[in-house]
Formats: structure tokens, sequence, C-alpha cells
């Protein structure tokens, strides 16, 4: 049945096509020109990011360092669960954390029922709408973004870009060498619906709280002023 | 989906009686403007945008058959099996295949109006497949039995005490109240989490194909659609053959005006994009994915003058802003897609037979074609559509009469001019006292609703000649 059905689709659209070789069809998609992008909340990209993600309704904080970051993911935990149970993806950027300092011991690998948070690292922050980016394999199951309760993400300031065209430049270049992933997850938000009545409800399926720690070299002042931008 | 336009007068008359339905309406039609032109305003080169993805998207359907075999082949590369379905019926049928071949019994679906299209649902399970629906508002009315009237909120036409009530009706978990929505959205979590951990197949739908490299993107804000697409070990893909596009930034630039002109968002919570089964280095996902890519008379639109309807990217702005829309709700319409853009699609995809109310179903305002993202003239095309009813004869006989008469009439400017002077003369000097009508014969309909103001002394042309005639010659 497919086999026909394909043949006689292809026949059609063919009659509807203007068949012009691959060549001058390139051409003229390049003559398109690039998409405008929207305008960013503010000029620098760590600031704009956070004021993105603050309007998604995430939480944010900044730290300078590796070390920092642990004891802010430990101090969150603690104060959302009073307990340090942790669960995540087998990045090795991740293992190399200095857990113990904050008397956080991970568990790595994909959620499992009864777990409440799941830490991902993000390959990418987008700042025109604060989105993170990740894709699927072991560093990142895909059940650490959708399942948990509380959704912690980690972002490298370097791994900021300021438009969707530069995340695809940086997600196309990671594929040319590393083949392409399964999923890539553009996520800017805790899991919402407004399926009743239209009012706005967190934790519609996955996660009702999303936390976003960017970490490494950031202006100072950068989270002060980003939550006075947001609200 | 069992269709029934073509009782659309009698579907509306009833939508306008039951008032709660009505208030809601009334209350999103204003709402959802505002949250729309507001995230416009701060896009900062809106138009531009618009007009670029325009661009795109004709170059992508005047390419399809280049686009569509570019992505099956990237998409089989993958390890994707990619299926073609002529129409409704090959493609359920196409599913259902696949869940048996499987062994899959039971399945979780991601919200797709296509699905709605071609009425899968009750297709499978009248094979004997647990089929749920995961997106809440989907969930919603597939509990309660009825069809979606919005395509973006398919149970706002639903109260939360209605769905109270059927939750109590139909979950099974002892005495509670669920006094507020967010434990309406609990409940419903709960129940679908079950559902999700336990089925074999995963359906969601695509808001665009990505030629270069085989992948689908899959927009929602719950996170339904990724639970599909990633939990069960078989996931099925279904849409449609026009959905491709060039490259995959053209996808998420094209996802900048679908949002904003949704739900006024700068991004929604999930935008996927899934390529194919698990990887070797995986540690989860699917083991087998499929396309199924439906033609259903959308090659026959592409070849006609109705091919910019292909253009639209389902955002729901056209139905927000169409005050037929607003004041009859989405199921007077009686098929899967309302709105203006379901009164050019369903005549196109159905029949106009069938449905040649809904292009009549139209102001003219042109609202819908000023916020609509892909720039499609649909008032246009509604008009087209209108002349093919008169052409076709499928119009009441009066109708068709009296806009010959009318056309012979206006054919005719000073007899035009002598009948309209007279008939204003007449009005204005019955309504002199009261300056307005309650009551006219032949628009009881009208009038039931509001006044008709009475008509200065003189027609338009009549002040118009007086004002253009020198002044001399008076």
């Amino acid at each position: 049945m497919s086999d026909s059905a394909r043949a006689e689709i292809f026949a059609r659209l063919r009659a509807t096509s203007r068949g012009d070789s691959a060549e001058s069809i390139a051409r003229e998609y390049r003559s398109l020109g690039k998409a405008p992008s929207p305008a960013l909340p503010a000029p620098e990209l760590c600031q704009a990011f956070l004021v993105n993600v603050l309007k998604n309704k995430g939480s944010v904080d900044c730290v300078g360092n590796r070390a920092e970051a642990v004891k802010v993911i430990g101090h969150y935990l603690y104060t959302h669960f009073r307990s340090h149970r942790l669960v995540a993806g087998n990045d090795p950027r991740l293992a190399a954390m200095p857990w113990r300092d904050a008397g956080v011991l991970p568990r790595f690998g994909s959620l499992e029922a009864g777990e409440s948070a799941a830490l991902s690292y993000a390959r990418l922050g987008v700042a025109e709408n604060g989105a993170v980016v990740t894709w699927t394999g072991k560093a990142n199951p895909a059940a650490n973004n959708l399942l948990p309760e509380h959704h912690i993400v980690l972002v490298d300031s370097a791994d900021l870009v300021a438009t969707l065209e530069e995340a695809w430049e940086r997600i196309n270049s990671d594929m040319a060498t590393n083949g392409r992933p399964r999923g890539i997850n553009f996520i800017a938000g805790p899991s919402s619906t407004a399926d009743i009545e239209g009012q706005l409800v967190y934790g519609a399926h996955g996660p009702r709280k999303w936390h976003v720690i960017l970490l490494g070299k950031v202006p100072p002042d950068t989270l002060e002023l980003a939550h006075a931008a947001a609200s | 989906m069992q269709q029934h336009s073509d009782t659309f007068l009698d579907n509306a008359s009833a939508a306008l009686k039951n008032s709660g339905q009505a208030q809601r309406r009334d209350f999103f039609a204003l709402f959802a403007p505002l949250v729309r032109s507001a995230a416009v305003a701060e896009f900062e080169g809106f138009e531009q945008l618009r007009k670029h993805i325009k661009q795109v998207r004709q170059h992508s359907l005047d390419n399809l058959e280049h686009y569509l075999s570019q992505f099956e082949q990237e998409a089989v590369h993958n390890g994707n099996h990619v299926h073609f379905a002529r129409d409704g019926g090959e493609l359920n049928s196409l599913v259902l295949d696949i869940c048996q071949q499987n062994g899959a019994r039971r399945i979780a679906k991601g919200k797709s109006m296509v699905t709605e299209e071609t009425g899968l649902n009750s297709f499978l399970q009248r094979a004997g497949l647990d089929v749920m629906e995961t997106d809440l508002g989907e969930y919603i009315i597939q509990q309660a039995g009825e069809t979606p009237s919005h395509i973006v909120g398919p149970a706002l036409h639903k109260s939360a005490a209605e769905i109270r009530e059927l939750f109590l009706h139909k979950h099974d978990l002892g005495p509670r109240e669920l006094p507020q929505t967010e434990d309406l959205v609990g409940e419903a979590r709960q129940v679908l989490r079950e559902h999700f951990l336990k089925a074999e197949l995963g359906i969601i739908g695509a808001n665009a194909l990505i030629a270069e490299n085989g992948y689908s993107m899959l927009v929602t804000n719950e996170g339904n659609g990724d639970l599909c697409a990633n939990l069960p070990r078989v996931m099925v893909v279904c849409t449609t053959i026009d959905r491709v596009l060039p490259r995959a930034q053209d996808a998420t630039a094209m996802q900048r005006l679908l949002v904003r002109s949704a739900t006024g968002q700068a991004q929604t919570c999930y935008t996927s994009f899934y390529s194919g089964p698990r990887r070797e280095s995986d540690i989860d996902g699917p083991l087998e994915v499929h396309f199924v890519l439906l033609d259903n008379r959308r090659s026959d639109i592409l070849g006609s003058d109705y091919r910019e309807i292909l253009e639209c990217i389902r955002c729901g702005a056209c139905l927000n802003h169409c005050p037929i829309y607003a004041a009859v709700g989405g199921h007077a319409y009686g098929w899967v897609y309302p709105g203006p853009v379901g009164s050019v699609l369903t005549p196109l995809l159905t029949s106009l037979e069938q449905s040649h109310a809904l292009p009549n179903a139209c102001t003219s305002c042109g609202r819908c074609a000023e916020v609509c993202p892909a720039n499609i003239p649909l008032p246009d095309l509604l008009r087209d559509l209108r002349h093919e009813e008169n052409k076709s004869k499928l119009s009441a006989p009066r109708w068709r009469y009296g806009l010959k008469l009318h056309a012979w009439l206006a054919r005719h400017p000073p007899l035009y001019q002598a009948l309209t002077g007279v008939a204003v003369r007449i009005l204005h000097l019955l309504g002199r006292r009261r300056g307005s009508f309650a009551r006219l014969p032949f628009a009881d309909g009208w009038t039931s609703e509001r006044h008709f103001p009475a008509p200065q002394e003189r027609t338009f042309m009549q002040l118009y000649k007086a004002r253009m005639t020198p002044r001399d010659e008076r």
C-alpha cells in the first residue's frame, strides 16, 4: 500500500513543483537571507539570558566556579526537599565536580520512580528566549529532563549564544563530529498548561520547578540587574 | 472525524443559547488578542519575520518534491521507517499495522490535529487498543467523548466545574474534592503518568519536518509529547507532507512566529527535535520509529488557487480574533478545524457540498488576515469559496436570485442610485422621530440584538456629488 501511495503522492507533487535543479533551488534558498531575531532584553549576553529565564518562570543562580555550583545545588536541594538526593546523567563534567564539599552525592543515571530532583548540564543557553539546550545520550537521559519534580540545569557562560541561528551553528558543528543525536531539547520553563479555562498551572506532566545555574565568567551584579529587568 | 458542517446554522444557533460557554468565549476573545499583541510588540521586527517565513514557506512548497524526498532520504538514513498515506483511511491502517506488528496494546498519544482529521483514535479503539490522549485538553475531551473546540486549547469550552465533575466520575480514586484548577491538573498528571510508564507505543504529531537532517520538530508546553516520544519502545510520528522546511533554523524561526501568535509566549517550554530510534550509546529512547506522512488532498490544494492555505502554521490566532468564532465557538463548524482557517480548509479537505455554510461564516472584517503569522489572505480565500458555492448553485435559490438582482443593479448606477435614494428617504422619514428602528422587516435576526440607526436624509453618492460640484454651479 505504502509504495504505491508514495509513488502517487510524488507524482502529484512533481506536477505542482517547479522542477528546478538542486543547484538552483539552493541558490534561491540562499537568496532568501536570514530571519530577524527578537530584541534582547539587555545588551550583555549573560544578563539577557537570565532575564528571559526569569520571564519563563525559571529561578536562577550565578556562580563563578564548580565548587560554588556544588554549594548552590546543595543549598537548593536542602531548601526544597530537606535532603541532598539528586540524579544526574553520566556527563563527565558532572562526575568531575567536587560533590563531597557540599555533602551532595548524586546518583548517576536515569531518573527512577520516587526520585524528585534531576540535574542536567546544558550544551547551550539561548539568550533570545531563555532556553537551555540538551541532547539525549548517556550524558543526558531524556527522563531526567522530563520526569522530575524539580529540574536543575547548569549552563556554562561560555556556552551562551544570542540567537537560535547561532545555537544551530553550534549544534551542527557538534553533529559533524559526533553524529546526529536522537533528540535535541530546547527547554524554556517548567512544564505548564492553560488547558483549563486558560488558567496557567505549572507541573502539567514534567517539572513543577526549573532552576538554571549560570556557571563561569559573569559580569558583577548581573543577577541583580536581571531580577530588576525581569520584574 | 464525523462531520456536521452541513448544519452549521443550527449548530451556531444552539451555541448562542449556551450562555456559560458564550461567556468563556467572550473572555477569551478579549484576552487572547491582548497577549498576542504584547508579544509581537516586544519582538520588534515581527513584520519582517513574517515576510521572511512567508518566503521560506513558499519556496518549500514550490519545491516540495525536492524537499520531501530529501527529508525521506535523511530520515531513512537516521534509521526511521517512512510511510506515505494518500488519505485518512490509509494513515489509520498503517498505524494499526505498526501497533499490531509490535504487539503494542497501550498507546500514549500526543496532540495531533492530523490524527483528529483521520479519526485515528476511534479506529485504533475499535481494533481493541487502549489509546490515551496525554495533552491535558485532549485528555479532557477524550474522557468527555467530545471533539476539540479550538486547535490549540481543545477543551477551552468546558468550565473547571464541568471538568471536576468529569474527573470525579471517570477516575476511580476514592472520595476527594479537587477544589482548585491545580488539583485537577495534578490528578490528570497522576493518571497519565501511570499510562506513560506502561505504554508500549507513543504517537506524536510534528510542527515541522527538517529536510537537511531528517529531524521532526515538536512544540509543547506540557511536555506530554516528549514523554510519548521518549518513554515507549516504539514511536510513530503522524503529520502531513506539506510540513517540510529546508533547514533546522527555518523551523525555529517559524516557531518565533508560532508561539507569539498562539499564546503570546516568547518560547514554549519544550521545543524538541527527534531524529529517530535510540543510538548505540543511548540509554533510553524508542527502539523503532515510524513516520506516517499524509496527503489527504493537500497535493490537490497545492496545485489549486488555494495553495496559500498550506502555509498555515496552526497557531489559532485567526480563531482568537474572529468575531464569528467568538460568537459561536469551534463545535458549530462541525469538523476538526474551526474559525477562518477551518472555513477554508474544511471545504477543501472534505467537500464544499457538505460545508458551504462555512465560507459564509465571515463578516469580511479582515482581522484574521491582519494577525495571521503566515500572511494568508483568509478573507480572499473565503470569498473565492463563496463564489464557487454560488457558481455550483449550492446556496439557497433566494440568495442566488438576490445576489443576481443586486449584481444587475450594481451594474446600472443611475437606477441603483435612484432606488437607494428613495429607500434612504423613506427610512429617514419613518425613523425621524426616534432616530433608530427597533424592528425592520426581513432583518429580525439583526434587530433582535440592536437598533438600526435611521439614515441621514441623503445617500453617500448624493452627498459626494454635492461636494464635488463647484460652488457656483450649485
